[in-house]
């Protein structure tokens, strides 16, 4: 299960997040987790470079998108290879609704639409669909084309 | 971290304008203010979408809106279905996602989404069924379930999708509905489309799970057909797997089933295939050196990828292949090298760990080259991985302990936390036991290591195992230079630990013991009273032989090792609450003292009379020993007594006291309670307490009181035996060795439901607690996210009856928690009472 995906600006403050599977007083300490394994790793990070941790049976993949930095959390079937896809069809789609990696400024802008892209990709901790092209089709409400 | 202000800083690198968050300055209040154009007649589409959006802002900012909040927002934005606009439309099916309605509210919106859900727009479909699969209960999903099941076959692959998904998640709560579906999700299977056939497949095995058959007829096709997805092919790999560990159970010829298709996708093109492949052929059960050849040659490419992610993944996998098959991953030692300046300091400690144990007795040298300047890199959670595979290391090469506990002695001397220490230390500890060789450098590694140790609890452990193998070796005299240094520069834990290990030595080695006395004498002016306290105790009553320690196991080859293991038998408060009662005859007919209770406060903070409790359990008696502070400097207080009442602890009865005969300021006395209880059965009960005495008025200038007293009395809080004070904290080194040789013939099993919780770990905490037994083996700690934990525990219980406990503990979705308790002792009404004891709880 995916059991959280996270969006922080560069100062470590939640942009967007969703959580599955995870008790609510577990989060506080989840957020402090991710951010600071950012804050240690992503400061001179090139742009969708990858990084990857462990920590018991739980896998993190994360990368700086622009000034954002994405954070992918799986475990069970969404082991590290798994979560890298997940990240990848995450960063593609944020990359797509902003037209380039995003600024802060641009990424809360197109927040809405980041938001409705998300729930294409992630939804309850399932990964549901994984092209770019399709994801934007779908927060329009559109059909797909390669159907 | 959460619900802060967010404000974007002014950049000077940025355009000339400052540039702020749109979401600036935003309050809830006003949000939900604006909210209101939702219910205007003609809706400003674009307008409603910006509101939709700061919602959604305020939500992952932790913003929690009260429920009638949340209920005015939803009915709201339910209007919004008027709206034909297709982006307004969307961000309104993802705002009832986020609300999520109560069921009585989402009647409100059923019937919309249940009008999209047949409309002839594909997107309101696919969309439809996943707002209703989030928001639904059993009642409304049977109303829907026909509209679901066609959308599972239905020819555009986003609506099948969304059922499908909807299918997976509903399968959790409604399973008997989703398993009707199982003939749609089977033609899903066969979809041409990639994503369509990944979430058919894995809500099909889902369903199937628990029919071994249908399951192995599943794979059986698919590994034929063609899978397009490689997402469903990783599935495929894994349900395959699955199946030959099933069918190896079985099987009598030793063929795997299967094996060829694993084989095969060694060679897929995406990686992702690739490596669920090889990674699931080193994970088959008794897989051969040539089973595991392919695998190992794909992993061995993927080590020196460019991406991070491949070569944590191979380096993961080879590193559990290499604690199995060593010899099969050597051929990849030379790439492993290279991975130890990986800037990701997993990978390379995972690389340094799997070269530790593929590695042969001559590159031990070389390695430890490496790994001395790689060591200062990496945190102290690495380093102890690395510690702990250079044990396993050198208790596979025994002849080459001295390079390697010389490493471990540098690496002690530098920087580093309590656990690293204590890591290095348990090690050393392991090698001295196992390599007879290796006994006296090691201990001279610990002596130089407790000459600079900032952790008392370190020192204390080392001094007393060089209390126990100093003695037995060749020259024991060398020792004590270092063990007298803690006496005379150490604080006073330490050093009456040093103490204790100076008599040790004097008891065991005759030749020392006249020279020890000279030491210990010297002791005795020791300003703290417990260090000083400890010499009668150890010259005079440590007999020629030592006991053996309590509790003690003998290694098992093969085993989980342990370090020093547990703390001395005898506690010096225990010692010196034994002598203290020992001395008042009304309470030297007891017996041997069990246990004695940490003080437990019978007053508030800042009061008058200040008096806290110490229960000492004897077989068949309790005594409670008051120690009382008078805190008001005008006042003498004589003849202080506890009147207990006991109306509520029918199994005990007083049979002594003893007075305190007189309480000045600031000067804290003791006054005893003795009761009478049935002989070794652990009663419980409850006791009030009311301090009487005599108060004398003190004249402030003269210090001295007055002739005539007046009669007093202060109410004190009750006080508790519970059946955890009959329990004796002790552990054991080795669980798993005590729980077999304790045998089946007395245990008792039995499963309980300990209701709501507000986590696993709270409720093993609880039971921990009623219990008042040790964890073992670290234990008591529950990783976050678990679902089921199993804890050790072990003590001896009233009566000397050593007790074993394993508990199994689960908890679900809904907070509930249930527990399997399986106790061992040598008495059977013991594992009863234990039950008893839970049970009442």
């Amino acid at each position: 299960m995916l059991l959280a995906v996270l969006f922080t600006n560069t100062e470590g403050n939640i942009l967007v997040e969703r959580f599955q599977g995870v008790p609510t007083e577990e989060r506080l300490h989840w957020r402090s987790f991710l951010v600071k394994l950012g804050a240690d790793n992503l400061r001179r990070a090139k742009n969708e470079e990858l990084f990857v941790a462990s920590h018991k049976s739980v896998y993190i993949v994360y990368t700086m998108l622009g000034d954002v930095s994405i954070y992918v959390v799986g475990k069970d079937e969404y082991d590290e290879l798994t979560l890298s896809e997940v990240i990848y069809v995450i960063t593609s789609s944020v990359k797509d609704a902003c037209g380039k990696p995003p600024t802060e400024r641009l990424f809360l802008d197109k927040y809405g639409k980041i938001c409705l892209c998300l729930d294409e990709v992630v939804w309850k901790g399932l990964l549901e669909n994984t092209d770019k092209s399709r994801i934007r089709r779908l927060t329009r409400l559109k059909p797909p084309t390669d159907v | 971290m959460m619900a802060r202000p967010y404000v974007l800083k002014k950049d000077d690198d940025h355009d000339d304008e400052a540039e702020y968050s749109p979401f600036l300055g935003m309050e809830k209040g006003t949000v939900l203010q604006e909210a209101r154009v939702f219910n205007d007649p003609q809706l400003d589409a674009r307008r409603c979408a910006q509101v939709i959006t700061k919602l959604l802002y305020l939500l992952n900012q932790g913003e929690t809106f009260t429920k009638v909040e949340a209920t005015e927002v939803f009915f709201a934005v339910t209007k919004l279905f008027q709206s034909k606009d297709t982006t307004l439309r969307r961000m309104v099916y993802l705002m009832i996602k986020e609300l999520s309605p109560s069921p009585d509210e989402v009647i409100i919106v059923t019937s919309s989404l249940m009008k999209d859900m047949n409309s002839k727009i594909d997107m309101y479909r696919a969309n439809a069924i996943r707002v209703l699969s989030k928001i639904t209960d059993g009642t409304l999903l049977t109303q829907i379930e026909r509209y679901l099941k066609q959308a599972i076959v239905d020819k555009n692959p986003v609506v099948a999708s969304a059922a499908l998904v909807s299918g997976i998640h509903l399968l959790q709560t409604n399973p008997e509905i989703v398993k009707r579906w199982s003939n749609e999700v089977q033609e899903g299977v066969q979809s041409r489309a990639a994503l369509v056939q990944f979430h058919a497949l894995a809500l099909l095995h889902q369903l199937r799970q628990n029919d071994r058959l249908a399951v192995s007829k599943l794979v059986t096709s698919l590994t034929k057909g063609s899978v397009q997805s490689p997402l469903a092919q990783c599935l495929l790999i894994r349900y395959t797997s699955q199946v030959i560990h099933e069918s190896s159970m079985n099987s009598q010829t030793g063929e795997r089933p299967f094996f060829d298709y694993l084989e095969s996708c060694l060679q897929h093109k995406a990686e992702l295939v690739i490596f669920e492949a090889a990674r699931a052929i080193t994970e088959l059960s008794s897989v051969t050196s040539q089973e595991l050849s392919p695998a190992i040659t794909v992993l061995q490419l993927f080590l020196s990828s460019s991406k991070p992610i491949l070569r944590f993944a191979a380096v993961r996998t080879l590193n559990k292949v290499a604690i199995t098959h060593p010899l099969s991953v050597t051929n990849c030692n030379i790439d492993m090298e290279s991975l130890i300046s990986d800037q990701n300091r997993s990978i390379a400690t995972l690389a340094i760990t799997t070269l530790l144990k593929t590695g042969n007795e001559s590159s031990v040298d070389r390695m430890m080259k490496q790994i001395t300047n790689f060591m200062s890199d990496i945190a102290d959670e690495f380093k102890i991985v690395v510690v702990e595979a250079i044990r396993s290391l050198c208790l596979k090469f025994p002849l080459k302990y001295r390079s390697l506990m010389n490493f471990l002695s540098n690496i002690l001397r530098e920087e580093g936390g309590f656990e690293y220490k204590k890591a290095i230390v348990d090690s050393i500890v392991i090698l001295i036991r196992d390599i007879p060789d290796a006994k006296e450098s090691g201990l001279f590694h610990l002596c130089e290591f407790i000459e600079d140790c900032e952790f008392t609890y370190l020192s204390t452990q080392i001094l007393h195992f060089i209390g126990n193998e100093g003695p037995k070796t060749t020259d024991p005299s060398k020792y004590i230079r270092y063990i007298y240094n803690r006496v005379i520069l150490e604080n006073a834990t330490v050093r009456a630990s040093a103490v204790s290990t100076l008599a040790k030595f004097g008891a065991m080695v005759d030749s020392l013991k006249p020279r020890i006395l000279v030491l210990l004498r010297r002791c005795l002016f020791d300003i703290d009273d417990e260090e000083a306290s400890d010499i009668p105790f150890d010259i005079y009553s440590v007999p020629k032989e030592i006991k053996p320690q309590p509790l003690a196991e003998k290694k098992v080859p093969g085993r989980k090792f342990t370090g020093l293991g547990g703390p001395p038998s005898a506690p010096v408060s225990a010692v010196a609450y034994e002598k203290l009662l020992s001395l008042i005859p009304e309470f030297s007919s007891f017996g041997k003292l069990f246990k004695s209770s940490r003080p437990v406060e019978l007053s508030e903070a800042e009061t008058e009379y200040a008096v806290n409790v110490v229960k000492h359990i004897y077989d068949g008696h309790v005594v409670f020993q008051y120690n009382c502070t008078n805190t008001i400097s005008e006042q003498l207080l004589e003849n202080v007594t506890v009147f207990v009442d006991a109306s509520e602890a029918e199994d005990f009865s007083e049979v002594a006291s003893k007075p305190l005969r007189s309480l000045p300021y600031d000067s804290p006395g003791q006054t005893f309670v003795a009761f009478e209880k049935p002989y070794g059965l652990p009663a419980t009960g409850r006791f009030s307490n009311l301090l009487k005495f005599f108060v004398k008025e003190v004249d402030p200038a003269t210090v001295e009181a007055e002739e005539e007293g007046v009669e007093d009395e202060y109410q004190l809080e009750d006080l508790e035996i519970v059946p955890a004070d009959y329990m004796l904290k002790v552990g054991v080194s080795n669980f798993k060795n005590a729980w077999e040789s304790m045998g089946p013939d007395n245990e008792r099993v039995d499963e309980y439901g300990l209701g709501a919780r507000e986590s696993l770990a709270e409720a093993v905490c609880a039971v921990i607690d009623i219990l008042g037994m040790q964890p073992c083996e670290g234990t008591e700690v529950v990783p976050s996210n678990s679902r089921s934990h199993a804890c050790l525990l072990s003590g001896i219980f009233i009566s000397n009856v050593k007790v074993l406990v394993r508990l199994s503990f689960g908890i679900d979705e809904s907070k509930q928690v249930a527990m399997k308790l399986a106790v061992r002792s040598k008495d059977p009404n013991i594992s009863e009472r234990i039950h008893e004891i839970v049970a009442e709880a």
